[in-house]
């Protein structure tokens, strides 16, 4: 179960040409809730404040106006309980190049407060699945981009975490690997875990989604499953209500 | 403490993956000083033996032909050379001679007449081996003196024994080991103090900013482990490299300083290195500074190293990079080498403020240890400063953490 209420997020930063200080309201007043058994989609434009929405239900960084719940616990009450029930993946995440796979999945499982042997088992399972057996002895310094997301999103999960926090979770995997980390995700769904992804993969939202929140300039325009959004907007593809939006946001 | 215990432990484990940083860290001190020791003596040997074999050339001016034969018949000190070409003076500066002598013309007729004649030696104060020669050159005229004397005594027909009243049999206790173990006791504290700081920065610098770049801070963060206990796990991490660091500089110190002396013992083979060989290098260093002593400066340093791994962890973990972070954190060696200087200067006993500036009351504290004049008071103020500083910057740098500018750079 996740819970936003009324989050705000915003940065100050720096305009190097003005020398002025300026206000980004990367997330203007979002509330959602996902609830367990379900897949979530956030889309959204660059820069629309997913990946902001994300970190703070990671416990990455702090809401300034409203707050968030991870399975009951909220993340700025409980900061260590709800981080311990979220399994999160981002590829601002990586890992620890000079350990293997082995090596660091033992670590994480300590980390999480896991067992090792069974960090170990359960990380090892999900790299069989994500085809990357044949590299768990060996040091991480070489491993590609995709290969090192592999091991991340086994180090998300190894935990066995209620809330599944999934940032873009695709990017910089070959298609088959990529068709594993959805079916995974629907086993979490079935197994009654609460996802929620980012992504700008389209139709694997269509496909995977239960719910589907649309954010522009850091506001939720809605969520629905992905077919009633169809229907609202009268569009073939959710790529339309895209065009849509920016047409509007433009006028 | 379990989440601390765990990164602790990763960091030591990181740390063991990487063969040629583990070697760098502990391997190269223990060869390092055996190496730089025995070296120096070597060089300081050599050079001595050099100057004893060789005689000294000397120019001498002696009609009389008072002192000649005395000089030719000892053919290992002198060698008499003929006058050079160049001015005498700049000759003997050029090291082309050791010494010029002259000696009085009517020399030989005022030994006889029972005169005191006069004899002028020129050489080079600042040339060690132009300094052997004259003394060389004392120890013959005393000899040649008491030949003298006793060849007058017996013109008078007293007995010989008259020329020589009393004879002086000179030991040297020291030795060239206990010198170095001598200065080196003076230094210690120093040397520790900037091996344990120079020792971790670079692997405090590694586990915080270093983390933060590689972006593997974020998947640590991102566990159900306390923000604290991760400040606490780094920490005890760098505290625990620059005590290993400074203990096997240490170490390899002790071994190679011991093994200075007795080398020493067996090549000398006198009575005094002997006795440093049977009480060892470090029963040697107990002569510069008692147990009691040493234990205390210890019990100084551990605050101390504290204060050190938590300034280079505040340091690291403020800074958004590592090069920022070194940038941040290199000057630190520098106050650290000047504090050490600083304390070292005369007369700061004298200041009654000092006891009370953070940092430098340890290096002075453990310099009033070394000299006998410590103070309970003051020793307390030092270790309770040093301590509470510590804790205030571990408090600083956990809030540090906590905060998300930290890890995101804004
Ligand atoms: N640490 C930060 N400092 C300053 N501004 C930030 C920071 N993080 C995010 N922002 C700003 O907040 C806004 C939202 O960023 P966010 O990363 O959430 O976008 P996103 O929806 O994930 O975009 P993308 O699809 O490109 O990943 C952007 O304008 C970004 O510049
Ligand atoms: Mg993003």
């Amino acid at each position: 179960m996740i819970q936003l209420v009324e989050v705000h997020k915003g940065f100050t930063v720096k305009d190097k040409k003005t020398r002025k200080k300026k206000r980004i309201e990367a997330v203007r007043g979002i509330s959602l809730t996902v609830k367990p058994g379900e897949i979530y989609g956030l889309l959204g434009p660059n820069g629309a404040g997913k990946s902001t929405t994300l970190r703070m239900i990671a416990g990455l960084m702090h809401p300034e106006q409203g707050r968030i719940e991870v399975c009951g616990a909220g993340t700025a009450t409980e900061p260590e309980k709800a981080r311990g029930a979220v399994g999160y993946l981002s590829t601002d995440l990586n890992v620890y190049n000079r350990f293997t796979p082995r090596e660091f999945l033992r670590i994480f499982g300590e980390f999480q407060g896991v067992d090792p042997a069974v960090a170990e088992r359960r990380g090892l399972h999900l790299l069989e699945k994500l085809e990357l057996s044949d590299f768990v002895d060996v040091k991480m310094e070489g491993f590609s981009s995709g290969q090192r997301q592999k091991v991340s999103i086994a180090r998300a999960l190894l935990h066995d975490p209620r809330v599944i926090v999934f940032d873009e979770p695709t990017t910089g995997l070959d298609v088959l690997t990529a068709k594993t980390v959805l079916d995974l995700l629907s086993l979490m769904r079935t197994e009654g875990r609460t996802v929620i992804v980012s992504t700008h993969v389209l139709p694997m939202v269509e496909r995977i989604c239960d719910r589907v929140g649309i954010i522009f300039d850091g506001i939720l325009h809605g969520d629905a499953p992905p077919r009633e959004i169809l229907q609202r907007w009268n569009v073939p593809a959710l790529d339309e209500v895209f065009f849509a939006l920016a047409a509007k946001g433009g006028a | 403490m379990r989440g601390a215990w765990l990164v602790f432990k990763k960091e030591f484990l990181e740390l063991s993956k990487d063969r040629k940083t583990l070697f760098f860290t502990f391997a190269m001190p223990l060869i390092l000083f055996p190496l730089l020791f025995t070296m120096m003596s070597k060089l300081g040997r050599n050079d001595a033996a050099q100057r004893k074999n060789k005689p000294s050339r000397i120019f001498l001016v002696d009609q009389g032909r008072v002192l000649e034969p005395a000089l030719r018949a000892d053919p290992k000190s002198f060698q008499l050379v003929p006058r050079p070409e160049t001015e005498l003076n700049q000759a003997i500066r050029d090291q082309k001679l050791e010494m010029a002598l002259e000696i009085e013309e009517t020399a030989a007729a005022k030994l006889v007449r029972q005169e005191t004649f006069t004899l002028t030696a020129t050489y080079d104060r600042s040339d060690d081996s132009s300094k052997l020669a004259l003394e060389r050159l004392r120890d013959l005229i005393k000899k040649q003196d008491v030949a003298w004397v006793q060849a007058r005594l017996q013109t008078l027909g007293a007995p010989p024994q008259l020329a020589v009243p009393s004879r002086l049999e000179s030991r040297n206790a020291s030795s060239m080991a206990l010198f170095i173990a001598k200065i080196m006791g003076s230094f210690l504290p120093y040397i520790l103090i900037i091996m344990m700081y120079a020792g971790s920065m670079q692997h405090g610098i590694y586990t915080t900013a270093g983390e933060k770049e590689r972006g593997t801070l974020l998947s640590l963060l991102s566990t159900r482990m306390p923000r604290n206990q991760i400040i606490w796990g780094k920490l005890l991490y760098i505290f625990a490299i620059g005590l290993l660091a400074t203990l096997m500089n240490l170490l390899s110190m002790a071994v190679s300083m011991a093994h200075l002396f007795s080398t020493e013992a067996a090549s000398a083979g006198t009575k005094a290195a002997q006795a440093a060989m049977e009480s060892g290098g470090i029963g040697n260093l107990s002569a510069v500074a008692s147990p009691a002593t040493l234990g205390l400066s210890f019990l100084l340093m551990i605050p101390l190293g504290l204060f050190f791994s938590n300034f280079i962890l505040l340091g690291g973990i403020q800074a958004k990079n590592t090069v920022e972070a070194g940038t941040a954190l290199t000057p630190g060696i520098f106050v650290v080498v000047v504090l050490g200087v600083f304390s070292m200067a005369p007369g700061l006993e004298k200041m009654t403020l000092l006891p009370y500036v953070p940092i430098v009351n340890v290096s002075l504290a453990i310099r009033k240890l070394f000299s006998q004049q410590a103070s309970a008071v003051e020793y307390l103020i030092a270790l309770g400063m040093t301590v509470g500083l510590a804790g205030a910057m571990t408090w600083l740098s956990t809030r540090i953490l906590n905060r998300e500018s930290a890890i995101f750079k804004v």
